[in-house]
């Protein structure tokens, strides 16, 4: 683990499908939303990971914690996207880590590590996604860690050349638009969209986390799509 | 049906999960097929305003404050054990049981042969705790009343209360006086034994129990002295142990105390080129609240570029 870690893009391996093993393809940058957000994991971080489970196991606190150093970032970025809210996020991480350390013990080595870390955060989300469709809420803004609202996209700085007020009101517009397309979906299709969509993830991998087959994960995603689809279908 | 299976696939084929094969033979397709075209297009076209919604990275803020309320947490919570497993996965442990008779009937005798004994020694009257043992137990112990080191000298005396008070005496690498060490750190209501007993530990910081108690004295002493004490002990650390960076860095930007950051601050300049340690100086430098904080950070990031 190179002692600038923590801070560096978060390269999420551990991953024992070859399909997830491919690095950051920066040539699909301008195509795919969130290359980084792919899982470039490698034999090496597999091996550190199996290490630092086996130590935690044992109940080594430090090793543990230097697992959550592997993914935590990963984790709050699926969760801060999901649930549109830092604090939101933030409880998701912290009831995800912890349901992990009381049952790392339980921990087979059946699956990644990577793969059983998700499918707990992959679980909250989904209840949390659940709960959310019951109070039927469908607000456009989240809410900071203070508990203040704020819109999601007016945090994302515009920095490109020749921005201006007018097309930045049409980019909040969209995005207004897009989260209220992605609240229709059910939690399962939002769920799958965005772990292929937004995390970059392999639909091998998207269905060995939500314990299904990559063709049913294929087809939750198509439906997804033909949903969305029918959402924006005016917007050009 | 040429068509049909091309609309099925124009998803994978935008996502590159079509093998070699099936994306080529849709890519011949649509170049002939006009509809398909058309459908391709679109399809693309919505994958394009969907990116538009942003993905965000957690701000360092956001992770540090994350980590250090679970770390808050973990401190108090239990690795669920034996115990959990047989409670909430009775299967794991019935398995190897039910296929294999011989296990079943060893493990039975086993315990019928210890509950006999253990009967046996509660009639006997044994004590199975050896009561003429100097090492105290963590458990028993209920405070450390004072610590002292005689001048020019390697003996420390240390006075603790079990039931009654008792004094333990020997060296800094007496495992016993280690043992009560580490204890005071953590558990002590006197600030100044604290203090004493963070003091003597930094003597030896290469043992990794006593690095914990320094990082744990540094994270969550409540007493300013005692974790001045403990980040002057960590110091040689910063360098190489991640978790001695953190930590330093985590009181550099959350600590109470003004001298204490400054400390943290002067700590982390040998690593400052480590892009977490930029990442923090950079926010002190724009908006700490601290004027000389922040000027001391820009000054850091300022020699940066020299040596980069």
């Amino acid at each position: 683990m190179p002692a600038d870690a923590w801070a560096v893009q978060l390269a999420v391996g551990g991953c024992s499908h070859p399909d997830t093993s491919r690095g950051l393809d920066l040539s699909k940058q301008s195509q795919d939303p969130l290359p980084r957000g792919q899982m470039a994991g490698h034999s090496l971080s597999r091996i550190d990971d199996t290490l630092l489970v086996r130590e935690a196991q044992r109940g080594n606190r430090a090793a543990f914690e230097e697992l959550v150093r592997h993914y935590d970032q990963a984790v709050l970025r699926l969760a801060m996207h999901l649930t549109g809210s830092e604090h939101e996020a933030q409880d998701i991480y912290q009831d995800a880590f912890l349901k992990a350390y009381k049952s790392v013990g339980n921990f087979r080595f059946e699956c990644s590590f990577y793969t059983w870390i998700y499918r707990i955060v992959t679980n909250l989300c989904l209840d949390h996604l659940r709960k959310k469709q019951v109070r039927k809420e469908d607000a456009p803004v989240a809410v900071d860690a203070q508990g203040e609202a704020y819109d999601v996209l007016s945090q994302v700085p515009d920095v490109r050349a020749g921005a201006n007020p007018e097309r930045d009101l049409m980019r909040r517009e969209l995005g207004t638009r897009i989260n209220h397309a992605l609240d229709k979906l059910t939690p399962r299709e939002r769920m799958v969209f965005e772990l292929k969509h937004y995390q970059g993830l392999k639909l091998r991998t998207v269905g060995e986390i939500l314990n299904t087959t990559e063709e049913t994960a294929k087809n939750t995603l198509f439906r997804a799509t033909q949903k969305l689809r029918g959402s924006l279908a005016d917007m050009r | 049906m040429k068509c049909e299976w091309v609309h099925e696939n124009i998803l994978l084929h935008i996502y590159n999960e079509l093998p070699d094969d099936a994306r080529y033979e849709l890519e011949q397709h649509v170049a002939r097929c006009t509809d398909c075209a058309a459908e391709l297009k679109a399809a693309r076209h919505l994958h394009a305003t969907l990116s538009q919604f942003p993905v965000q990275e957690p701000s360092p803020n956001l992770v540090t404050a994350s980590r250090m309320r679970l770390q808050e947490e973990l401190e108090t919570t239990e690795q669920g054990g034996f115990w959990q497993r047989l409670v909430f996965d009775p299967g794991a442990w019935l398995r190897p049981i039910k296929l294999a008779p011989a296990l079943a009937a060893a493990i039975f005798i086993v315990g019928f042969a210890g509950g006999i004994g253990a009967t046996y020694q509660v009639m006997n009257g044994r004590n199975p705790v050896d009561l003429s043992s100097p090492t105290p137990t963590e458990s028993s112990i209920t405070g450390i009343q004072s610590i002292s080191q005689e001048p020019g000298s390697s003996q420390i005396s240390i006075r603790y209360n079990t039931v009654s008070t008792q004094e333990a005496q020997g060296s800094l690498n007496d495992q016993r006086i280690q043992q009560l060490l580490l204890f005071a750190t953590r558990n002590n209501y006197n600030s100044g034994v604290r203090m004493d007993s963070v003091d003597l530990l930094t003597q030896t910081p290469n043992d990794t129990r006593v690095r914990e108690a320094l990082l744990y004295a540094l994270r969550y002493d409540s007493n300013p002295g005692v974790r001045l004490k403990a980040i002057e002990g960590l110091g040689s650390y910063v360098k190489n142990d991640v978790r001695v960076r953190d930590a330093v860095l985590e009181a550099l930007v959350n600590d109470s105390n003004p001298g204490l950051r400054t400390q943290a601050l002067h700590l982390l300049e040998p690593v400052r080129a480590d892009s977490s340690v930029r990442r923090v100086l950079q926010k002190l430098a724009e908006n700490d609240q601290n004027l000389y904080i922040r000027s001391q950070a820009q000054n850091v990031l300022s020699q940066m570029s020299e040596i980069d």
